[in-house]
Parts: structure tokens; C-alpha cells; sequence
């Protein structure tokens, strides 16, 4: 027993001793160091760093590639050709290319009915199924916020899942429980003896499905930030909004909203720019289908990039949809800053 | 310990739209051990000065040296002062022990040891042994205040620099530590400069107080000086509770003439010759219900603190504040007539506010009688 | 009108349902992605949809096993999640306390220049990305999927917003205790960040874990394959194996279930607050 005792504090004795000699050597290399000129220009290198390596030769090639038409024949030579699932993947051998100017962008605006459809079928998700999401997120956050509610870390985790759910997976869940007559919730909603939706088929209501599909599964995600963001705000504002007589809307109103309001931009940019990059969700659910009403940009562009191989027209609309997305982005920040 | 010396320190701000001078050519010399105080209305200066001498802020000009060390480049952590700061900036997520021992675990080669010592000597010092284990938040606002100070003052520094920390407490907590820190202050000995904006700390506090107003130091001495010797209108009107009463006067030949119906003639008026009107201070405790006196006025409003009255009048379109004792009780909207001895009268120029005539003495003599009484 | 504690009941009552709700809303399809996984392919479609999870987990997962080395892709999935969610954070961290607190020449062009790369649609430059991949000889490595984002502007933008609410007396009085710059970040302004850090890990760990088509195109080794690569191939022309996609799936949510308990703690209310009044 007592030769445990002691052993415990020799070895902590010299557990000090050695942290105190790194701490000193820290210090040693600290003072030897001299200030760093431009130290927050260092902590922001990595991301220019990486940005340059990886994504600026990319940016630039597809803005370069917009300009030009590959003329080479489909699919005779290719650098990769990946199959897996529903998804064809072949990258081209970049040759044969034609210089075109601007055509493929007066196309675009002018004659190309499809990409029309498919800004279309972009925006209409976007108007719907961003507010309803975040209006969602942000009421489920506040419930799990509020001091009574028991078991909270339960409750957040169940909420956050479907996140984590692989695409495969979670599309064919969608598939399987909207499809036709078979679907399970056509069978729950026959079995009580009412109609059949056409979830998949109708145009309008392929679109809804899609929304609902998009909010059950990144929902939980953005509640989990707006409820890290309702944490950090004071605790006193809302006893002060208390004392003052208001009611709990005018809390939520004054208080948490104006606090929010970063946290809230940050998610409603964030899911801004998830739906214009829409992709997977269509493609695997709808097929982007009935007659192309879900047919998304991104899914466009991967249509005419990897299946018809016109390297130079998706390169096109890929412009065309940062430019779009930039401008809608710079609104929100500059209406949500400015409101502040 | 050190000796301060700021030479036309100057600091200035510049954004895209603006350009503000917040210390303008500043000189002064902190003496060793000295608890020297700066106070001004907010926006003066005084926090940019504390800031500068900190190393937190560069200065754009001048020169600040640390017993005669230029120390103008170097940074905060070389110039071995410590902080506390209005907030007290307690690293929320170290313990009370952590938080006092951060600095000598940062810069000193202390072993893990020693510093706990030294921690457990600081806490017993400032009466928190109890607390070492404690997070920040489980903390009162006195609590975290001592435990600022701990971290102040475990590194037994060259300065103490202290920016209004007993501005969150509630008024018998500061009062409270108002003495304990002057008493901490001279046990330690350590030069210490101390910024707040209320004028009554100040004078309670420092060994001599430094006003500033709109980027430039308008006066520095003792309270006594201060309050009997301003050099302008504004540390007259600061310095004070409560406030001066000020008014402008027209001067003719020997007298002055006031609102409502103010005349003084003035025993000496050779300090207002030339001049035609002068503004006129007359501090409250120093006015007196005279029949003969100079200053009538409409009593508005009488608070009787008990031990004294404040009497709160117009004399025409000019507030006045009078200090009676508290037999004095005049009904209020009724008309009183004031008076004041000469001595204590203030005159300052009316364009550059400069004083012209300020308290003439009696404090030697009243000293004297006092050291004469207590023998 | 209602009393007080009726009000408080009815308002607990409301809050309680609407929880329920949206959990089983969310829960229904995951619960139904269990049954799935636990039954023989063939009872998937009978005409009776079966709603109790059967026995067949571990043949399933066997059969998942010897046709694609799950195992091994749960360890791909893990280990590039969990290596780009830590380094991810320190850079995001970084360049977040650098945009919030400090002040520098082309601050705010540099900002949004971070912000603007946001709008880069990963799925349309995925054509140039791996051409220069394999210019570089990363592709089927790990780094050709953690590198790219590993600044990830979303993390960026986060926890510059967050950094924001860091009081500056703290960083200040750090300074004057004789704190390096560096020792500013990592001893002061990274623990007291804790909870943004809790969220930003999540939001890192969730994006790295369900990315699919960049990966799918820089990594065509199977040894090297992500849970969601994997799993597609089990969508082939013949015969959809969703039996196995369901195990995949389920195994798939354990580490993310896993990431939320242990982060727990982390989302505590206000470790900030009594340390410094805004």
C-alpha cells in the first residue's frame, strides 16, 4: 500500500519534471523566434495554398474549356471510363478542340430550352425548400434549446442522422417508399382508403418529392448548427426581454433572431449554394425526370460533360452557374450584413 | 519598479473615412512606485494612453521609456507589465489556479512547483485560497475581480497598469477595494497607473491624477492641486462633486456682472483689467446664505443628505448647486441670496478657458494649525 | 385564458409532440433501413411489408464482406474522415482567428475571395480536378480526398463568425502575460472556442463522410474505396443487393452516431459566459 503511494507520486513527480523541461524549451524556441511580420497572413496561407494546388487550375481550365467544342468522337478515346450504379463516368482524351468564342454562352441564354427548364426546376427547389428547411431547423433547434426539454442528446443525434446516411442508401430508401403502387406510403395511404400519389410521375409533385427528400435528410444538419449558435447567446437577454413584459414571440423576435442572425446567414447561404449544386438527390430519385421537371444545372452539366462528352458546353453552363449562384449569395450577405 | 517617462507620445487613429488624434503630444513623467491616475470624460484618451504604455497599441510618435529604457517598440510581453482590465479577462476555461499561474507558466522558468507556491502565496494575499479550484464563471463579480489582480501581480512586474477595474462592481464592493488596492498598492510599491472616469476614485486614489480631455493632458498633480489650482475651465468643471457652478460674468472697472442680478466688486481687480467679461467658478461648498452676498437665486429643489443639504437653484438662466450644512433649509421656489469669500473664487479667461484666478491659500496655514491641534 | 403552469404544461405538451413528430418523420425511413438490413432480400418484396427487424444481419453483412472487403472500406471512410476533420479544423481555425481578430492589409478582399470559392460546384470541375490529380500522382491515395477541401472555406467562414465573439481583452491580456502569438491561439482562443470547434468537427466529418462522385473518380482501387463508392457498386445490372446496401447504410451511420455522443459534452450552454461581460 504505501510503496503504491509512492511509487504514484515519483511517477508524477517526474511527470512534472519532464513537462516542466518542455515547457521550458518552448520558451527557449519562443524568445529565440523573433515576431512574425504578417503572422495572420500564416494563418491564412493553408487555404490559398491548397486553393492554388488544387482548384484554381480546375476553375481556370473549365472557364478556358467554355470557349471551346470537343469534337472528338463519343467515346472512342477516353482517359477513364468508371460504371458504378446508375452513374457513367468517362473522361475524354482532351483533343480535336475548336475554338467557338461565345456561342456556347449565346446557346445558352438564347436557344437552350433544357438548360432554361432546368435553372427553372433549380429555382423552384430553391424557393421552397430552403425556407421551409431552415423555418423547420430553426423551430426544432429552439425546442431542443429550451431548458425542459429531457434527454436532449438523444433527441439531437435521432435529428442529425440522416446526414450521415449514404447516398446510395438514402436514395433507394426514397425510391422504395415513393415508388408507384409499390411505394410503402402509397400502400399506408391506400390501406386507408385513400388515393394513390403520383409522387414520381406527375411533374409538380416529382418537385415536392424531391423537397421532401432534401429536407429529411440535411435538416437535422443545419439544426445542429443553428442550436450551437443559439447556445452561445447570453443568457441575460432573454431574462432582460423577460423582465421587460415580452411575450415569447417577441423574445424569439428581438432576441434570438437579431443574435442568430450570423449563424442563420451562414446556414441559409450555405443551403443556398447546396441546392443550386443539386445533383445526387435527382439523379438517383427522379432521374430528373418526369419529362426533365427535376432535372437540376449540375445534373445538366454532368449530362452533357460525361454522357454526351461536350466537354466545352458543360464547361459553359458551369460558368453560367457560379455567376448565378455568386450573385444570389452576394445578395443574401449584403441584405443579411446590412440589416445588422 | 520603474520610473515612466511618456515624450510627446502621440497615437493616432485612421479608417477609410476617418482620422482621429487620440493622444496628442503627450508629456509626463511617472514617478517610481507612484500611483498615478488618468481621468477624463470617455473618449479622452486616457484608455489609448494605459494601452500605449501596455505595449497594445503603438505609438504613431514619441518616445516611452521604462527607467530610462526606450521600450516605444517593444512588445507587450518584453516590457514586463501586467494588465487588469475592466472585463478582468479571466481565461474562461482555466481554473482560478490556472489563471493566476498562466503568467509565470508562460514566461518564466519556474518549476511546476515553485509556481504553485507562488499561486497559493498570491491567493492568501488576496483572501481567494478558498477559490483555486473554481472555473471563472462560479465566480462573483468581486471574486473574479481579486482573481484578475492575482494574475496581475504574482509576476511582481515593472507596472501595473489598471483600465476602470472596479467599474463592474457595485458601489460598496468598490469602495471596498478601492482601499484594498491602495493598500496592496504601497505593500507592493510597484508604479501603478490607473485609468477611470469618475473623478471622485481618482482623487480618492492616485498620488497625483492626470486629466485628460479630447487627446491632450490638461493638468497633473495632486488632488489638492487639482481641485484648488486647475489650470483651465474643464478640470475645474471635472474635478469636484458635486460640479462647479459656472457662469460668464461682464467685467466694469472693479466688478463683475452677472445673470439675474449678480454684482461682485473684486477686492484686487488688476487680474482682470483689459479684460471685458471673464467666466466665474464658484465651487458649491463654497457658497454661504449671506443678505449681503452676490448671488441671488430661486431655491428648486433641496436634498437633504443628512449630514448636509444640497440646495439646487437658478440664478436667472444659470444652475447652481450649493453644499449647505443641514440647518440650512430654505423652502424651495423661495429666494436666497448667497455669498463667497474671494479666496475661493474662480476666474477663467472667456475664449481660451485658461485660469486666471484660482483658490489663494489657506491650506498651509490650516495645516499647520491642524499639526498644531494634534500636539 | 390559461394560468401559469397551465401555459407551462401546455407549452411542454406542444414542444414534447412536435419532437415526436419530426423524429418520426426522420426515424421512420432509418428504422425501415434496419428491417432491410435483418431480412433475406426475398421478403423485401413480398406483398406483406415486414415490420420487425429479422436475423439475417450478420449473413447479409457476411455476404457484404465477401464481395467487397466491407471492412476494409469502413477503415477508408474512417481513417480519410477523421484525418481531414482534424486537419481541416486547425486550418479553418486558423484562418478563422486571423479574419476575426486581427487586422491586416487586404483583409476583406482576401475574405471574400474564401467566400467566393463556396460557389465552386465540386461535381462540374470534377473533369480538370482529375486530370490534375493524376498529374500529381495522388490518385488512389488518401490525400487526393483530403487535400483539396482540407481549407474548407464553409469551416472558414464559421468559425470566423464565431472567433468574432472571442472578447479582445482575453487575447490582450494573454499578450501581457507574456503569451506568444501563437500561444494566443492554441492556449487561449481554441479552448474557449469548444463548442464552435464541437460544430465545426461535425459539419467536417458529415461532409468528408458522404462526399461521392470526386471520390468515385480519383479512387477506382477497391481497396481504396468510401463507404458510398462501395456501396454503388452493389448496384449492378443484374441484381440490386439491397440487403447488403442496408447493412452498408446501417454500419455507415454508426461512426456518425458515435461522433455526436462523444462530442456531447462539448455542446454546453455558454462556456463563455461570466468570464468576460460584451
Amino acid at each position: 500500500m504505501a510503496t503504491s503511494i509512492r511509487s504514484e507520486l515519483q511517477s508524477s513527480e517526474s511527470y512534472q519534471e519532464l513537462s516542466d523541461r518542455l515547457r521550458f524549451l518552448r520558451q527557449n524556441v519562443s524568445s529565440v523566434v523573433p515576431k512574425i511580420p504578417g503572422l495572420p497572413y500564416l494563418y491564412i496561407s493553408p487555404f490559398y495554398l491548397l486553393f492554388s494546388v488544387f482548384l484554381l487550375f480546375p476553375t481556370l481550365y473549365t472557364i478556358y474549356l467554355s470557349v471551346f467544342s470537343y469534337e472528338g468522337p463519343a467515346g472512342s478515346e477516353y482517359i477513364v471510363s468508371i460504371q458504378a450504379w446508375i452513374f457513367e463516368l468517362t473522361i475524354p482524351k482532351i483533343s480535336n478542340l475548336e475554338f467557338v468564342g461565345l456561342a456556347h454562352y449565346e446557346s445558352l441564354i438564347f436557344s437552350d430550352s433544357v438548360f432554361h427548364l432546368s435553372l427553372f426546376n433549380t429555382g423552384f427547389i430553391f424557393l421552397i425548400q430552403v425556407p421551409l428547411m431552415v423555418i423547420l431547423a430553426l423551430a426544432v433547434a429552439i425546442v431542443l434549446d429550451s431548458k425542459f426539454i429531457r434527454a436532449k442528446g438523444l433527441w439531437r443525434t435521432l435529428i442529425a442522422l440522416p446526414v450521415a446516411t449514404g447516398m446510395v442508401a438514402y436514395s433507394t430508401v426514397f425510391l422504395l417508399l415513393f415508388e408507384g403502387d409499390v411505394g410503402m406510403i402509397n400502400q399506408v395511404l391506400m390501406s386507408v382508403g385513400l388515393d394513390a400519389v403520383p409522387w414520381l410521375t406527375d411533374r409538380w409533385m416529382a418537385r415536392i418529392t424531391l423537397v421532401i427528400a432534401i429536407t429529411w435528410r440535411w435538416m437535422g444538419y443545419n439544426m445542429i448548427i443553428l442550436l450551437a449558435g443559439l447556445q452561445t447567446i447570453p443568457q441575460q437577454l432573454y431574462e432582460a426581454a423577460e423582465i421587460d413584459g415580452a411575450t415569447m414571440w417577441q423574445k424569439f423576435r428581438f432576441v434570438t433572431v437579431p443574435q442568430l442572425r450570423p449563424v442563420l446567414l451562414f446556414v441559409i447561404v450555405s443551403s443556398t449554394i447546396g441546392t443550386f449544386k443539386l445533383f445526387a438527390e435527382p439523379f438517383v430519385i427522379t432521374g430528373g425526370g418526369p419529362a426533365n421537371a427535376t432535372l437540376t444545372v449540375v445534373q445538366y452539366i454532368y449530362r452533357q460533360a460525361f454522357v454526351q462528352l461536350n466537354l466545352g458546353y458543360a464547361s459553359a453552363v458551369t460558368v453560367c452557374l457560379v455567376v448565378i449562384v455568386s450573385a444570389i449569395s452576394i445578395v443574401q450577405v449584403r441584405r443579411g450584413g446590412a440589416a445588422q | 519598479m520603474a520610473q515612466i517617462e511618456l515624450t510627446k507620445l502621440r497615437k493616432e487613429f485612421s479608417t477609410e473615412d476617418e482620422y482621429i488624434v487620440a493622444v496628442e503630444d503627450m508629456d509626463l513623467q511617472i514617478e517610481d512606485g507612484e500611483f498615478l491616475v488618468f481621468v477624463g470624460p470617455s473618449g479622452c484618451g486616457k484608455t489609448t494612453t494605459l494601452r500605449c504604455i501596455a505595449g497594445l497599441e503603438t505609438a504613431t510618435d514619441g518616445q516611452i521609456t521604462f527607467d530610462d529604457v526606450d521600450v516605444t517598440d517593444q512588445r507587450a510581453r518584453d516590457r514586463d507589465v501586467a494588465m487588469v482590465f475592466q472585463n478582468y479577462a479571466l481565461y474562461p476555461h482555466l481554473s482560478v489556479e490556472d489563471n493566476i499561474g498562466f503568467p509565470l507558466r508562460i514566461s518564466t522558468k519556474l518549476s511546476t512547483e515553485e509556481i504553485d507556491e507562488r499561486v497559493i502565496e498570491t491567493a492568501e494575499l488576496l483572501g481567494i485560497e478558498e477559490l483555486l479550484k473554481q472555473k471563472p464563471k462560479e465566480l462573483s463579480g468581486g471574486q473574479q475581480q481579486r482573481v484578475a489582480l492575482g494574475r496581475a501581480i504574482i509576476r511582481d512586474p515593472e507596472v501595473f497598469l489598471m483600465d476602470e477595474p472596479l467599474s463592474n462592481l457595485d458601489a460598496k464592493l468598490r469602495s471596498d477595494m478601492r482601499t484594498e488596492l491602495q493598500e496592496l498598492q504601497q505593500q507592493l510599491d510597484v508604479t501603478t497607473v490607473y485609468v477611470t472616469h469618475d473623478q471622485t476614485e481618482a482623487m480618492a486614489m492616485g498620488d497625483r491624477i492626470a486629466i485628460m480631455d479630447d487627446g491632450m493632458l490638461q493638468q497633473v498633480g495632486t488632488a489638492d492641486d487639482v481641485y484648488r489650482q486647475p489650470t483651465n475651465e474643464f478640470v475645474a468643471g471635472f474635478i469636484g462633486s458635486p460640479n462647479i457652478n459656472l457662469f460668464t460674468a461682464e467685467v466694469e472697472g472693479e466688478t463683475l456682472r452677472g445673470p439675474a442680478g449678480f454684482t461682485y466688486s473684486l477686492d484686487d481687480p488688476s487680474m482682470v483689467e483689459g479684460r471685458e467679461r471673464v467666466r466665474v467658478g464658484i465651487r458649491p461648498e463654497d457658497l454661504y446664505v449671506a443678505s449681503d452676498g452676490s448671488v441671488p437665486s430661486e431655491i428648486n429643489v433641496v436634498e437633504h443628505m443628512g449630514n448636509e443639504n444640497f440646495l439646487y437653484a437658478e440664478m436667472g438662466d444659470v444652475e447652481l448647486t450649493v453644499r449647505s450644512g443641514s440647518q440650512i433649509r430654505p423652502e424651495e421656489n423661495s429666494t436666497v441670496i448667497f455669498g463667497f469669500d474671494e479666496e475661493d473664487l474662480y476666474l477663467f479667461d472667456a475664449t481660451t478657458k485658461e485660469s486666471i484666478k484660482t483658490k489663494t491659500g489657506e491650506t498651509a496655514l490650516e495645516h499647520e494649525q491642524f499639526e498644531q491641534a494634534q500636539q | 385564458m390559461m394560468d401559469e403552469p397551465q401555459r407551462e404544461t401546455a407549452l411542454k405538451f406542444g414542444s414534447y409532440a412536435f419532437l415526436l413528430a419530426v423524429v418520426t418523420l426522420i426515424v421512420v425511413p432509418l428504422y425501415w433501413m434496419i428491417v432491410a438490413a435483418t431480412i433475406p432480400q426475398s421478403e423485401l418484396f413480398s406483398s406483406s411489408i415486414p415490420f420487425l427487424p429479422g436475423t439475417q444481419f450478420l449473413t447479409n453483412f457476411e455476404a457484404l464482406q465477401n464481395r467487397l472487403n466491407f471492412v476494409r472500406t469502413i477503415w477508408n471512410s474512417t481513417l480519410i474522415a477523421v484525418v481531414y476533420t482534424l486537419l481541416s479544423m486547425l486550418l479553418c481555425s486558423m484562418a478563422g482567428f486571423a479574419f476575426a481578430k486581427y487586422e491586416f492589409k487586404y483583409k476583406e478582399p482576401l475574405f471574400y475571395f474564401v467566400l467566393a470559392t463556396l460557389v465552386l460546384p465540386i461535381q462540374a470541375l470534377v473533369v480538370p480536378l482529375f486530370l490534375l490529380v493524376s498529374t500529381l500522382d495522388l490518385l488512389n491515395t488518401y490525400l487526393a480526398v483530403i487535400l483539396p477541401w482540407a481549407a474548407n472555406p464553409l469551416g472558414i467562414f464559421l468559425m470566423r463568425q464565431n472567433m468574432q465573439s472571442l472578447p479582445d481583452a482575453l487575447l490582450e491580456s494573454a499578450r501581457m502575460d507574456g503569451a506568444t502569438e501563437l500561444q494566443i491561439f492554441y492556449k487561449i482562443a481554441l479552448p474557449t472556442m469548444i463548442p464552435s470547434l464541437a460544430a465545426l468537427a461535425v459539419i467536417l466529418f458529415i461532409n468528408q463522410w458522404r462526399l461521392f462522385l470526386y471520390p468515385l473518380v480519383v479512387l477506382q482501387e477497391e481497396a481504396m474505396f468510401t463507404i458510398p463508392i462501395a456501396l454503388s457498386q452493389l448496384v449492378g445490372a443484374q441484381r440490386v443487393a439491397f440487403e447488403q446496401i442496408m447493412v452498408g447504410t446501417t454500419l455507415a451511420i454508426v461512426p456518425i452516431a458515435l461522433l455526436f455522443i462523444f462530442l456531447q459534452r462539448y455542446f454546453i450552454k455558454g462556456i463563455l459566459a461570466g468570464s468576460v461581460k460584451q
